[in-house]
């Protein structure tokens, strides 16, 4: 038998699979440790979820600022039917079987204006400068988290290279 | 080396000093103390919840997630909040990033060599002890977990440019606040929880097994190179640099990138905690500002446009055939003072 796909070792985790495929992937489960630490990682992952699921299910978490806190609860209902989509069955909805990879090149960032000159979307230069501070003790590297999951934010941190000037930064003490 | 006693007499001292910092200077215990925290991710292991907030002058964004981290560089983080990342989760290791948009269905790979750079990081500390006064602030339970705090403050205009609470015990960095020029908070990380542990089992930090997935494709990289002129060289245009840089600004690191065939040369300063990316281009591409609400800056004979976005800031303006962003988390003015100096 072939390796499971992702996608089939959810199912067989949530006993979702007709019982003969159930018992293929269990058999394949104990001659496979490839397989068995797939399946490790991905119980692990459904329990996570529980587990996250369970805590909003009591309260949200805490937060500092009352504009925030009040702006996050009123996302509660809505935030509460994702969670319960994402326990079983919707997170069988093969997670990692059907991701696409996102192309490295991403078009978004080069604009032709109307007189046909390119230019560059300043998004680009924010999360590429954000990316930086990586390089800076205590600093945050991520910029907005919301823009590493953005459709446009590939191409600034593939090509992105730093080059430490090595020296310039050396203080001597 | 730093040593457990002297750590917990510097707390013991802390109860007694009260809330005010102390005139004493920093000596090695705080920059002891400061360098250790630097390094306790690349040491410990833990599983917690971290609330991040970026404070911007119209919008703040609170991202909530959870965290587990296996040393010294194998991160997951699952979002809680906002509503538009829930359920999304990221990988990290070491330089790479694998961030998993559950919705979209896709995953988002990202290489930033930044991040795995220790050389870099251990200068980059050396400037900001230069530049920087570091000094015992009120201790604070965060996360349930006992803290020593200590302030960043800068040594040219004596602003607090950062606070940091620190687990007694482990070292780590707990709770972070970064503050602007005029005192205000701009981002804020804390954690809500922590649990340090020894076992986190690696398999939960393999990338995602994807079908078909290539990595490096389509990539633009350059080969690294250790100063700053061969950079400039591989920009293949006649640059443009600022001859004025706020206080304790030095040039730490550059890089040339493609986009599309757009060849950006990019310089990055730092003075150690705050830093300041020039990007320019000799092709004629203007930076698009479209999606971002702008003000108009006249300076010298420039005409350039300014955005705040959150804490950070971005002024691009061009020279002829020269276009320029200039990005940092610097007020406007000194952004148009950096800007006004900028020379072939
Ligand atoms: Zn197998």
């Amino acid at each position: 038998m072939q390796h499971p796909t992702t996608e089939r070792l959810i199912d067989y985790i949530h006993a979702a699979l007709a019982p003969q495929d159930d018992a293929a992937v269990h058999m394949h489960l104990d001659e496979c440790s490839e397989c068995r630490q797939e399946h490790a990682v991905q119980i692990r992952l459904s329990e996570m979820l529980r587990a996250d699921a369970a805590a909003h299910e009591r309260e949200l978490p805490p937060m500092l600022k009352a504009q925030i806190w009040n702006a996050v609860r009123s996302l509660e209902p809505t935030a509460m039917d994702r969670v319960r989509a994402w326990l079983r069955p919707a997170y069988s909805v093969p997670v990692a079987a059907a991701l696409i990879v996102a192309a490295f090149v991403a078009p978004g960032y080069l604009h032709h204006n109307a007189s046909g000159a390119p230019s560059i979307d300043a998004a680009y230069y924010l999360q590429d400068h954000a990316a930086m501070n990586g390089a800076t003790p205590f600093g945050d590297h991520s910029g907005s988290a919301a823009a590493q999951f953005e459709e446009t934010s590939n191409v600034d941190q593939t090509v992105l290279h730093a080059v430490p000037v090595v020296g310039m930064a050396r203080v001597s003490r | 080396m730093f040593h457990a006693s002297k750590t917990f007499a510097l707390g013991l001292g802390l109860l007694v000093l009260g809330a005010a910092p102390s005139d004493q200077p920093p000596g090695p215990d705080a920059d002891g103390l400061l360098h250790l925290s630097m390094l306790a991710p690349t040491r410990l292991s833990y599983v917690g919840r971290l609330e991040s907030v970026q404070f911007g002058g119209s919008k703040s964004e609170a991202t909530i997630y959870r965290i587990e981290h296996r040393a010294p560089n194998l991160t997951r983080r699952w979002y809680l909040a906002p509503q538009s990342l829930f359920g999304d989760w990221s990988l990290t290791r070491g330089s790479t990033a694998y961030n998993v948009d559950v919705k979209r269905k896709r995953i988002y790979v990202s290489t930033n060599k930044v991040l795995d750079d220790q050389v870099a990081l251990d200068d980059n500390f050396g400037l900001l002890t230069s530049n920087y006064r570091v000094l015992p602030a009120p201790p604070q339970t965060v996360a349930g977990r006992v803290t020593i705090a200590l302030l960043l403050i800068n040594k040219y205009t004596g602003q607090i440019a950062m606070r940091l609470w620190i687990d007694k015990e482990t070292k780590l960095v707990l709770q972070k606040e970064s503050y602007s020029s005029n005192g205000a908070v701009t981002r804020q990380l804390r954690f809500d929880e922590i649990r340090y542990t020894a076992d986190l089992p690696a398999p939960v930090f393999q990338p995602p097994n994807l079908p078909g997935f290539t990595m490096g494709k389509g990539a633009t990289h350059h080969a690294p190179s250790n100063d700053l002129l061969s950079v400039v060289k591989a920009a293949g245009f006649s640059a443009g640099f600022p001859k004025y840089l706020p206080d304790g600004f030095l040039p730490v690191a550059g890089d040339v990138s493609d986009i599309k065939s757009i060849r950006n040369l990019h310089l990055l300063y730092s003075d150690g905690i705050r830093t300041l990316s020039l990007y320019e281009n000799a092709l004629g591409a203007a930076v698009d500002l479209s999606r971002f609400r702008t003000q108009q800056v006249h300076f010298q004979d420039y005409t350039g446009d300014f955005v705040q976005d959150g804490s950070t800031t971005l002024l691009a303006w061009h020279d002829e055939g020269l276009h320029f962003a200039l990005v940092g988390e610097l007020s406007r003015a000194e952004l148009v003072k950096i800007a006004s100096s900028v020379a072939k």
